[in-house]
C-alpha cells in the first residue's frame, strides 16, 4: 500500500487578532478509490431487476488539524482531495 | 510563532503531515487625547483604551506629570502607553525670557527661546528654542528637568520629540537673526533631535521607555530628510498623523499615505520601527456623521499591517481641533465600538 500525501496553505500568513483565518489542505493516496457498485439482478427468462448502486471507499482518508497555540480548526469544505479550515486569529 | 500541522492518515495507519506556520500580530492600541490635555479619564472609562498623547513645552515648569495632572500617573500605572510629546517650542506664558532653576541640587540658567517656527505669513510666529542652542548645551537645563520628574513617575513612556517638524519648518525657521529654509530647518532638527535623544539615553531611564521624532506626515520630502537611518537607530517609533479634512478622505487612504512614503523612502532601520499615530481625527464640517467614519478604521488598520513595511502600533484620537467630536457622546460611543473591534481587540 502507498503513503498519502498532505500539502497545507494559508494566504496571508499574517494576521490581526480576532481575523478569520483560512487553511487549505491538499490531500491523497494512490491506493485511494472512490467506486460505485451497481448491481442487477436477472432471471434465466432475462427480467432484470433495476439497478442498485453501492459505493465503496478503498484506503479510506482521514485529515486531522492541530494547532501548537491550541486555535481550534473546525471543517469549512472538503471534496476529498481539498478541504478548508477555518480558525479565528 | 503558532503552527498548525496536517496529518493525513490511510487505513493502514500511514500518515503524512504538513505544517505551516503563521503570524498573529499584537493588538493595536486604541488610544485618545482630550482637548487642552485635559483628564480623558471619564472619557476612556469602559472603552479599549490603552494609549494616551500628552503635550508638553520643555519651557514649562511642570513636565512630568505637568502641572496639576496627577490623573496622568494613574493612567500609566493602569496600563495606558503614554506618547509625551516633548517640544522646544515655547508656548508663550507667562514669559518667553531666560530662566533660572535648581534641579537635584544643580543650578541651571537657560537663554530666552531664540528660534522662531511656524512662520506662516500674517501669523504670529511661536518662539521656539533653537536647535543651535541644544547643540550648544545651552537647554541641557531643560533637559534635565524634565529628566528628574519623568523618573517619579514610575513607568516608562515613550517621548516624541516636536509635535510636527513639517509644521514648524513649512515656511523656513529663523534663530538669531539666521533664516534657514524648510530643508535647511530639517537638517538642523535631526541634529538637535539626536543631541536630545542621546542626552536622555546616556542616563538611566526607567525600563519601557522609548523616543520618536514627531511629524504631521504630510510633505514626502520632510519626512524622508527628518527620518535618516543614522537617527532611526536611536528611535523606537515612526510617527506620523493622520486627519481627514476633506468629503474624498477615506481611512485607508489617510493612514496609508505617509506609510507609503516611508516604505519607498526610508531605510530598514527605519521600516522596523512600528508606527505610532499620535493623532488623528476626523473633521466634522466635511463628515456630519464621524462615527461612520470612524467605523472604517478597523478594517483601514487592519488591511495595512497585513501589508508590507511598518506596523500600525498605536492610533490615538484627537479629540481637539480638527478631530474634535461632536456631538462628543456619538463620537465617544463610535470610538469605543471601533476599538473594540480587531485588530483593536
Amino acid at each position: 500500500m502507498a503513503a498519502p500525501t498532505a500539502n497545507a496553505s494559508m494566504n496571508p500568513t499574517t494576521y490581526s487578532p480576532g481575523e478569520q483565518m483560512l487553511l487549505t489542505v491538499n490531500y491523497g493516496d494512490p491506493d485511494h478509490q472512490r467506486l460505485t457498485v451497481t448491481v442487477t439482478v436477472a432471471d434465466a427468462q432475462g427480467n432484470r431487476s433495476a439497478p442498485v448502486s453501492v459505493t465503496a471507499v478503498i484506503d479510506p482518508l482521514t485529515v486531522t488539524v492541530a494547532d501548537d497555540s491550541g486555535r481550534t480548526w473546525s471543517r469549512v469544505s472538503d471534496n476529498g482531495a481539498v478541504a478548508v479550515f477555518r480558525a479565528v486569529a | 510563532m503558532p503552527r498548525v500541522t496536517v496529518t493525513v492518515r490511510d487505513s493502514a495507519s500511514r500518515t503524512a503531515s504538513a505544517s505551516v506556520a503563521y503570524t498573529v500580530l499584537p493588538p493595536v492600541l486604541g488610544g485618545y487625547y482630550l482637548s487642552g490635555g485635559a483628564d480623558p479619564t471619564a472619557d476612556m472609562a469602559g472603552g479599549n483604551f490603552r494609549s494616551l498623547t500628552q503635550y508638553r513645552s520643555f519651557a514649562d515648569g511642570y513636565t512630568f506629570p505637568g502641572y496639576q495632572r496627577p490623573w496622568l500617573i494613574t493612567l500609566g500605572r493602569a496600563g495606558v502607553q503614554l506618547n509625551m510629546v516633548l517640544e522646544l517650542k515655547h508656548y508663550g506664558a507667562p514669559d518667553t525670557g531666560p530662566q533660572t532653576f535648581t534641579v537635584d541640587g544643580v543650578r541651571y540658567t537657560v537663554p530666552a527661546p531664540a528660534m522662531t517656527i511656524q512662520q506662516r505669513p500674517g501669523a504670529v510666529w511661536p518662539k521656539a528654542y533653537g536647535y543651535g542652542q541644544v547643540l550648544a548645551g545651552q537647554c541641557d537645563g531643560l533637559f534635565a528637568r524634565a529628566l528628574s520628574q519623568y523618573l517619579t513617575m514610575g513607568f516608562g513612556v515613550n517621548i516624541q520629540l516636536a509635535s510636527e517638524l513639517d509644521t514648524d519648518h513649512e515656511f523656513g525657521t529663523t534663530e538669531a537673526g539666521k533664516a534657514y529654509t524648510w530643508a535647511e530647518s530639517d537638517a538642523r532638527a535631526v541634529q538637535a533631535v539626536t543631541y536630545i535623544v542621546n542626552w536622555f539615553r546616556a542616563k538611566g531611564l526607567p525600563q519601557g521607555s522609548t523616543f520618536s521624532v514627531g511629524v504631521g506626515g504630510f510633505n514626502r520630502d520632510c519626512f524622508r530628510r527628518t527620518h535618516p537611518e543614522a537617527l532611526m537607530t536611536r528611535l523606537d517609533y515612526l510617527q506620523w498623523n493622520v486627519y481627514a479634512t476633506s468629503p474624498s478622505h477615506t481611512a485607508l487612504e489617510r493612514f496609508r499615505r505617509t506609510k507609503d512614503w516611508a516604505v519607498a523612502d526610508l531605510g530598514p532601520v527605519a521600516l522596523s520601527r512600528p508606527v505610532l499615530i499620535a493623532e488623528w481625527g476626523v473633521r466634522v464640517i466635511e463628515f456630519p456623521d464621524q462615527a461612520a467614519w470612524i467605523a472604517t478604521v478597523p478594517p483601514a488598520i487592519a488591511r495595512l499591517n497585513a501589508e508590507r513595511g511598518p506596523l500600525i502600533a498605536r492610533t490615538n484620537y484627537f479629540n481637539s481641533g480638527w478631530g474634535t467630536l461632536s456631538p462628543k457622546a456619538t463620537g465617544l460611543a463610535a470610538l469605543r465600538a471601533a476599538y473594540a473591534r480587531p485588530p483593536y481587540g
